[in-house]
């Protein structure tokens, strides 16, 4: 479980990045986070993930206080970047074993990585290929798999479908389902719209730092998101 | 977790290309650096010894006394065994000096002076290729090391995990030294059994126990740079940033102070030229001449040929008595000026030397080059006391000489004795000790140890507060 209290960052130069923030995503849910550039989206994470220091408010991962005990917290979440470009001298096999024992996953085989790799799926071809040499979409795969392999209960993902093709992007929420199923919370940032509301059990939109608007899966049933994401922020931009 | 993040720092670092580069460019540097480096020596060992064999053959040839002490005595200056691996001032200083009964002596024929194209590149010795080229090799490993991984979103992703920032940074540290140790050391060690294996090159404990200090401050310089990238790494945010202002640092530290504070002493306290020392001590020989022209006259004025012929044997013997107190006498006065200017020129340019030394010191590069050299004995110090050493002869010989030409002086004409040089004093100079080399390193020392704790406790601190997003 992944919960948000308050949570404020407010910048020096007085910008309002993140304005108190309430909220929970239970074990078994995905949380999809929406709203433009500069929206709050991506400071909400670097706060959840204790990146930066909150102005008010604290994050529990899992009941723990992630701004007092950062290194407890952080063994409960896993994290995927947008734009990981990872060691590219390295192979996706060393990759992904140097930041498993970052994990404490220490006890790990060759099979077990292969095996998280062909799950987010990634070519076998590509296992041993530095990753400098992977396309952007590979590279988000392997990103996934790093997150995967942790086998934390919460997952937060930044923009994860960029970079993926269609194919990729439609396995890829099949892989967040079955993660759901096996009750992780997850939370994602997303402009992804039309992918997001396959897998989405609550949805919530950023604007200007707040969250604007917040709505279930059955509250979106027979709602066309897209539209309802842009006459939001319109009306909203107004206000 | 540690031993992972450093493992990790040596593996991505060895897979890079510009390990790979710079490792074969050190090797190659290093190597060649090292055969020259003999080669020079062994040939400077020859030159040497054929110049003292020159010599004895010269002071063997003497027809007189008198002869000698015009000829004089010439010194050289012995090549040092561990100019293979720091060159030091040796090229550029004087190899030669004459010690007769005229002159002050000064060393002079330096290789430069014989080739000035030395002068103009110098030479590639393993302290210039530290000096250099792998300190740039530590700003092109550090540079990106914090900023990098924020870049590349490795930053984000190891922090997303429970990995302590200072464990982190203390990895990447220990990780990325070992990486640029590599290439210093493998070849190093190469060059130094090649150095053991080679003929008529033989290095004493004392000569181990100077190159591992000389390997020592090796270190602390890398260290020195590598810590500093480590330090801007972490206080920039675009790797491009990291890197111009780190060559900016580095070409301030390894170019411009040096030469900054040479020419700042120069002008904060300037001393004499070469020539008004020499014209100084010229008027005083000319000074002296007249006065023993002058006293020389009056002596025989006042003490003429007895008409006697009985007599003559006696006034023969007071002569040589008398000229041999004369002349000990206008030497010594001699000698004791030109030392006393000498000393004066000497305690100015020492205190330039000093001035130029301290300012210079800001500058790790100019710590290394006066340390090691000092450790090789091929700097600036071992110079000045093989001089002073020669200067010390120079009396010695001169009272030797003068007491010899003026008892075998034959005033009734005919050949004058040849010189037997069974009792002659020679030339002795003991090179500086190992403690005294180490307290003149010390100074050093401590500065690049002071500036390593100083850019990684500012690498450490920043990097505790590095805005990673």
């Amino acid at each position: 479980m992944l919960e948000a209290k308050e949570l404020t960052k407010k910048y020096e130069d007085g910008v309002i990045a993140l304005d108190h923030l309430n909220l929970k995503v239970e074990s078994g849910e995905i949380f999809c986070m929406f709203g433009a550039n500069g929206a709050g989206k991506t400071t909400a994470i670097n706060l959840f993930l204790n990146f930066i220091p909150p102005t008010e408010g604290t994050v529990f991962i899992e009941g723990i206080d992630m701004i007092k005990e950062p290194l407890k917290a952080k063994d409960f979440v896993s994290f995927v970047s947008e734009n990981v470009t990872l060691y590219g001298n390295f192979s996706a096999f060393q990759n992904i074993n140097y930041f498993s024992k970052l994990a404490g996953k220490r006890n790990l085989t060759r099979d077990d990585y292969s095996n998280v790799m062909k799950r987010v799926g990634l070519q076998e071809e590509a296992f041993n290929m530095r990753t400098k040499n992977f396309s952007k979409g590979m590279r988000q795969k392997l990103g996934i798999a790093i997150a995967i392999i942790k086998d934390a209960p919460n997952i937060i993902l930044d923009e994860p479908t960029s970079g993926l093709d269609p194919k990729s992007g439609q396995e890829f929420l099949v892989l967040l389902s079955e993660l759901r199923d096996l009750g992780k919370s997850i939370f994602m940032s997303t402009h992804d719209i039309f992918r997001a509301k396959f897998v989405a059990d609550r949805v919530g939109f950023m604007q200007k730092g707040k969250l604007v608007m917040l709505k279930s899966k059955e509250e979106l049933a027979g709602e066309d998101l897209n539209q309802l994401y842009i006459e939001y922020m319109h009306e909203h931009a107004n206000s | 977790m540690l031993r992972d993040i450093i493992t990790k720092e040596i593996q991505d670092t060895i897979m890079s290309p510009k390990f790979v580069f710079t490792f074969l460019l050190c090797t190659i540097l290093i190597l060649i650096s090292v055969y020259t480096g003999i080669n020079t020596y062994q040939s400077e060992q020859k030159e040497y010894s054929a110049a003292v064999a020159l010599n004895r053959k010269n002071l063997d040839s003497q027809a007189s006394y008198q002869t000698l002490a015009g000829v004089g005595v010439k010194i050289n200056r012995e090549p040092q065994v561990l100019s293979t691996v720091v060159s030091g001032v040796q090229e550029a200083v004087g190899r030669q000096a004459t010690v007769n009964i005229a002159f002050d002596p000064n060393l002079v024929d330096s290789k430069f002076s014989s080739n000035p194209i030395f002068a103009v590149f110098g030479a590639l010795d393993l302290t210039f290729i530290v000096k250099i080229v792998l300190s740039l090799f530590a700003i092109l490993f550090t540079y990106d090391a914090i900023v990098g991984e924020k870049e590349r979103g490795t930053l984000k992703l190891a922090l997303s995990n429970k990995v302590p920032r200072d464990r982190l940074i203390l990895g990447k540290a220990i990780g990325g030294f070992v990486s640029l140790l590599i290439p210093l050391v493998i070849p190093m060690v190469l060059g130094l059994i090649i150095l053991m294996l080679y003929p008529n090159i033989s290095l004493s404990g004392e000569d181990w126990g100077r190159i591992g200090l000389i390997f020592l401050m090796f270190l602390l310089y890398l260290s020195v740079f590598f810590t500093l990238g480590l330090f801007v790494s972490s206080r920039t945010s675009r790797s491009s940033t990291s890197f111009l202002l780190l060559l900016f640092i580095w070409v301030t530290f390894v170019t411009i102070i040096p030469k900054a504070a040479v020419m700042a002493a120069g002008q904060i306290k300037p001393i004499p030229s070469v020539h008004e020392i020499t014209a100084q001590k010229d008027a005083y020989l000319q000074e002296v001449q007249k006065e023993a022209i002058a006293e020389q006259t009056a002596y025989f004025k006042e003490n003429p040929t007895p008409k006697d012929q009985a007599k003559v044997p006696q006034w023969r013997e007071d002569v040589k008595l008398w000229l041999e107190e004369f002349q000990q006498r206008m030497t010594s006065k001699l000698d004791e000026r030109n030392a006393a200017i000498e000393r004066e020129y000497q305690t100015k340019v020492r205190g330039q030397q000093k001035m130029a030394v301290n300012l210079s010191r800001i500058s790790p590069a100019s710590a290394l080059m006066f340390s090691t050299m000092s450790l090789a004995k091929t700097g600036i110090s071992e110079y000045e006391r093989f001089l002073n050493s020669i200067r010390t002869y120079k009396p010695i010989f001169t009272k030797w000489i003068n007491e010899k030409m003026m008892r075998s002086l034959n005033l009734s004409g005919g050949q004058q004795p040849t010189p037997e040089l069974d009792d002659m004093p020679h030339h002795e100079f003991t090179a500086e000790t190992f403690g005294d080399s180490f307290s003149r390193v010390l100074p050093d020392l401590v500065l690049m140890v002071f500036l390593i704790i100083l850019f990684f406790v500012g690498a450490f601190v920043s990097f505790s507060k590095y805005d990673v997003r």
